[in-house]
């Protein structure tokens, strides 16, 4: 009888150390994904052009990750995460320019990302004078209009690398290529970037 | 052979970084309420999805196993459940059933009861002779 309410006992501590770990790996991942959901928004939506579609491709990116790598050490994340999120962004411009080939097909104007209003959408800049919101806003839709000229892997590496801050290791893992590759990319699309926005840019 | 993005100095590229990404994150600053509320919406489903997959994912850890248990047994119980060769009955033939359909075969079945008690009086009788 003794071993039976051992038995029962040791059942009891592992099924709550397994909700503890459970919950201690929700609350990762919820500081995780609330510390990285703004700038892979902004990310997403320099790429795509378009705020709706970039909300959607980053609330698949945070299901996939939670899905499929919850249980991989936190440190890797944000790599995958981006990884998941940047596959996101390459099968929407797929799918836009079969999209685009079609409605010529038909005679009819596809959807030209030219449209896109950069003022309209851009965000509302928040704590600093009329001026500087301006000067700030004017400068970054000239750097996400360089930006969106830039190849898709350049614009990747430049982003991973400055806007989210990612090593040459981590963005290699992000984009699923060499390190050598990203900092070709990288380079390029600095020096790229540059002679677009020109000196007075900076 | 200098490559002609050579031109620019670190320093020079460092500045650049810098300032794009003081543009970058002030514009994530930036972000509206209502994306900022649609941001939380996406996570909080995400973080809901694992809560669900969680019960899922340690039950279907058990399946393999469960599995593999249920093959052993089975198999256990093929190799040592599996008869000898000599009780299995040979198939009925059709002298059987002539036997069987017979009249005088039917008959004796009728009278079974009959001759079992004189098969165990013939038995008593030669057990008392022998005493």
């Amino acid at each position: 009888m003794s071993a039976c309410a051992g038995e029962i006992a040791i059942s009891c501590t592992s099924e709550d150390q397994t909700g503890v770990t459970t919950l201690h790996r929700e609350q990762e991942l919820d500081r995780f994904l609330a510390g990285v959901e703004r700038r892979a928004i902004r990310i997403a939506e320099i790429s795509i052009r378009d705020r709706d579609e970039a909300l959607d491709l980053v609330q698949n990116a945070m299901i996939k990750l939670v899905r499929t790598y919850a249980d991989r050490p936190s440190a890797e994340w944000t790599p995958l995460f981006y990884r998941i999120l940047q596959n996101g962004v390459r099968d929407h411009h797929r799918r836009q320019a079969v999209r685009n080939r079609v409605m010529v097909w038909f005679g009819r104007p596809g959807n030209d990302d030219r449209d896109f209003d950069v003022i309209a959408a851009a965000p509302d800049p928040a704590g600093r004078t009329p001026d500087q919101q301006l000067e700030s806003g004017e400068a970054m839709r000239s750097l996400e209009l360089a930006l969106q000229d830039l190849p898709g892997r350049q614009r990747e590496a430049f982003m991973l690398r400055t806007f989210e801050g990612l090593d040459v290791a981590a963005t290699a893992a992000a984009m699923g290529c060499s390190e050598g590759s990203v900092k070709t990319h990288y380079s390029r699309a600095v020096h790229s970037l540059r002679e677009t926005l020109g000196e007075h840019w900076q | 052979m200098k490559d002609r993005h050579d031109k620019f100095s670190d320093s020079e590229e460092q500045e650049f970084a810098a300032k794009a990404k003081r543009l970058f994150d002030e514009s994530v600053q930036g972000l509206n309420a209502k994306t900022q509320s649609r941001l939380n919406r996406g996570r909080q489903r995400a973080l809901a999805d694992l809560e669900s997959g969680a019960g899922f994912r340690s039950l279907a850890g058990w399946v393999p196993a469960a599995g593999i248990a249920a093959a052993t047994v089975f198999a256990v119980v093929l190799w040592t459940g599996k008869p000898p060769v000599e009780e299995i009955s040979p198939p009925a033939t059709a002298t059987d059933f002539e036997i069987l359909l017979n009249e005088d075969s039917f008959e004796m079945l009728q009278d079974l009861e009959f001759y079992s008690w004189i098969d165990l009086d013939a038995e008593l009788g030669a057990a008392a002779n022998v005493g």
